[in-house]
């Protein structure tokens, strides 16, 4: 059986790996002939809402594994190995960061404005370099963690992959006790939840309320890693029922494990939910123009208040109604419609945050086959890395856990 | 039941042993009147196929009275001082949310708390049968059988691997 997941696909598998490389790089093309056109601030706020979306998804799904481990859960032994399989889009997401530097004029309208004081927090240089040194100690914390968790997972007999031999060698150096190595992996883990929550409230500060630079609200930055946990849950549910599905991966999981992972979404679903009417519930009733103005324009002036009905019943009314009973959750087919339609949802709230602030007029209907293909792009380097970092490590895949928790 | 039958309690370690020596018991048609189990255990309630708790039903009613009454209770007061605060509607659905979400949860609770008072079968006589190893390792199967098979019973549940196995007579 093992053979059959680390072979290179045979004559008639499909080659997923090829066609998501494909698409993204398409994308990628897509992507620079229209920053090279005449509205280069439509791609780049593409570009960005791609970038925070992904980005989120990734590390709210390696926030699954080490807060499971962290609180020394067993059920979810064989999805924690799945959630880390997300890490592998760490590095992509930083160079994604660091290219984001080149578009800095068309991204960020604060530039050359007058901020009344802000200009020490908004200036280019030092909103980069804090926003690397945070995505440097985060990423750093999250391959610390895989480092020791997949200690544990690795089949030690076997190895095919380069990734292996490169861990294999380096263990051979270090500590054998399972002990020190489970001690290690709380404090790394600990560690990563907390930097989680700091860098993407950095993150949600400078990337995406900065972008009015007049407007504020002191619970974005929470409210943004915790779109990140939703949404990352999210990713990780249909990721794990894919390859439940799937009939060329022996990877299964009992329908109790469905169930608690679909509760575990609900919930976030309930905090997402929570977060969102937080805020809004303080500058509806303040009255306060300075806070109100955006929310005006986003909630109550066509076009956008329809997206941010859309936004609501996708992200929050439909989970809350369709995940109230326990037997829609075991169904994996159903549970990827579910959490797809949340995380598009989550891409058009993206869109409906950052959008007002680089579209001028909106007399058509802002959402175009531009925004798609260079979405679908995204989706497909997404995938890459994910497929790659399984292939590496297919053990994952056999539904066998180790210890370590 | 007005026949004389004997019951006799098998205490099993596992939870396999157990489910095997229920289904066991009743294909060879004798009763299983009770299971006392120290987790909570969903292949064994699957297997006894009790009649569903109707106390989701008590907690659902509590939450919909509730989430009526919050915004009735709000509207109510509202309505009776018509002031305009903030420039804000008189009744304004939003930030009466907050209350009708918080007396959902409440009468949520009461609802399931009634369930549970009237559902779970209060009171009840002694029971001589039960064995407070069930409170801590063991599965306790109760099983009922005619007089004259009660022997057959015991040794049956000794087979199935039961530690010890208690007697005792009703009617």
């Amino acid at each position: 059986m093992n053979s059959a997941i680390t072979e290179r696909p045979a004559t008639g598998r499909i080659p997923i790996f090829s066609i998501f490389a494909l698409l993204a790089g398409a994308g990628f093309i897509y992507f620079i002939v229209l920053a090279a056109g005449s509205h280069p601030e439509k791609a780049w706020l593409v570009f960005l809402i791609n970038y925070l979306l992904f980005t989120g998804l990734a590390l709210g799904a390696v926030v699954f594994s080490t807060m499971m481990h962290f609180t020394k859960a067993q059920w979810s032994r064989s999805l924690s190995g799945i959630a880390e399989s997300f890490a592998s889009f760490f590095p992509v997401s930083f160079v994604l960061f660091i290219l984001m530097f080149l578009g800095q004029e068309h991204l960020f309208p604060w530039i050359g404005e007058d901020l009344h004081g802000k200009e020490i927090w908004l200036n280019v240089p030092f909103l980069f370099t804090r926003n690397l040194v945070g995505f440097l100690v985060l990423y750093t914390l999250g391959f610390a963690y895989l480092y020791h968790s997949l200690w544990f997972r690795l089949d030690r007999g076997d190895s095919s992959t380069f990734l292996k031999q490169i861990l294999f060698k380096l263990w051979k150096n270090g500590t054998t006790d399972p002990e020190k190595i489970k001690r290690r992996m709380t404090f790394l883990a600990g560690w990563f939840m907390f930097a989680f929550a700091i860098v993407l409230a950095l993150v949600g500060f400078d990337l995406v309320m900065s972008m009015d630079p007049h407007w504020f609200s002191t619970l974005f930055g929470a409210y943004t890693f915790v779109k990140a946990i939703y949404s990352g849950f999210g990713a990780l549910i249909i990721l794990a029922a894919f390859l439940h599905l799937s009939s060329s991966q022996s990877f299964t999981l009992t329908s109790k494990q469905f169930r608690d992972a679909g509760a575990l979404f609900f919930g976030f679903s309930l905090v997402w939910g929570d977060f969102f009417y937080c805020q809004f519930l303080v500058i509806w009733y303040g009255n306060i123009p300075e806070e109100t103005a955006y929310i005006i324009e986003r909630t109550m002036v066509q076009p956008w208040s329809t997206f941010a009905w859309t936004i609501f019943i996708a992200c929050f009314i439909t989970p809350f109604i369709l995940l109230l009973s326990g037997k829609l959750k075991e169904f994996p087919r159903f549970m990827i419609v579910m959490c797809s339609l949340v995380i598009v949802g989550f891409w058009l709230e993206h869109f409906l945050l950052l959008a007002p602030n680089y579209l001028d007029s909106v007399d058509t209907f802002p959402i175009g086959l531009n925004e798609v293909f260079i979405t679908i792009g995204f989706l497909g380097l997404f995938a890459v890395s994910i497929i790659t970092y399984l292939r590496q490590f297919p053990e994952l895949l056999n539904g066998e856990v180790g210890e370590g928790t | 039941m007005s026949a004389e039958t004997t019951s006799i309690m098998g205490l099993f370690e596992s939870e396999e042993e157990a489910l095997a020596a229920i289904n066991e018991i009743k294909e060879l048609g004798w009763e299983v009147q009770e299971v006392h189990s120290p987790i909570p255990s969903e292949k064994i309630s699957a297997v006894l196929k009790r009649k569903k708790s109707k106390i989701g039903w008590f907690t659902l009613t509590g939450g919909i009275t509730g989430f009526i009454t919050g915004f009735s209770v709000a509207i109510f007061a509202a309505t009776r001082w018509n002031l305009i605060v903030g420039g804000k509607p008189i009744i304004s659905w939003f930030p009466f949310f907050v209350i009708a979400f918080e007396l959902t949860i409440l009468f949520a609770v009461f609802g399931n708390v009634v369930g549970l008072l009237t559902q779970v079968g209060l009171p009840t006589k002694q029971d001589d049968t039960y064995d407070p190893v069930c409170s801590g390792s063991f599965y306790g199967v109760l099983a009922g059988a005619k007089p004259e098979e009660s022997e057959k019973l015991k040794d049956f549940l000794q087979n199935k691997g039961a530690l010890a196995s208690s007697f005792s007579q009703t009617t």
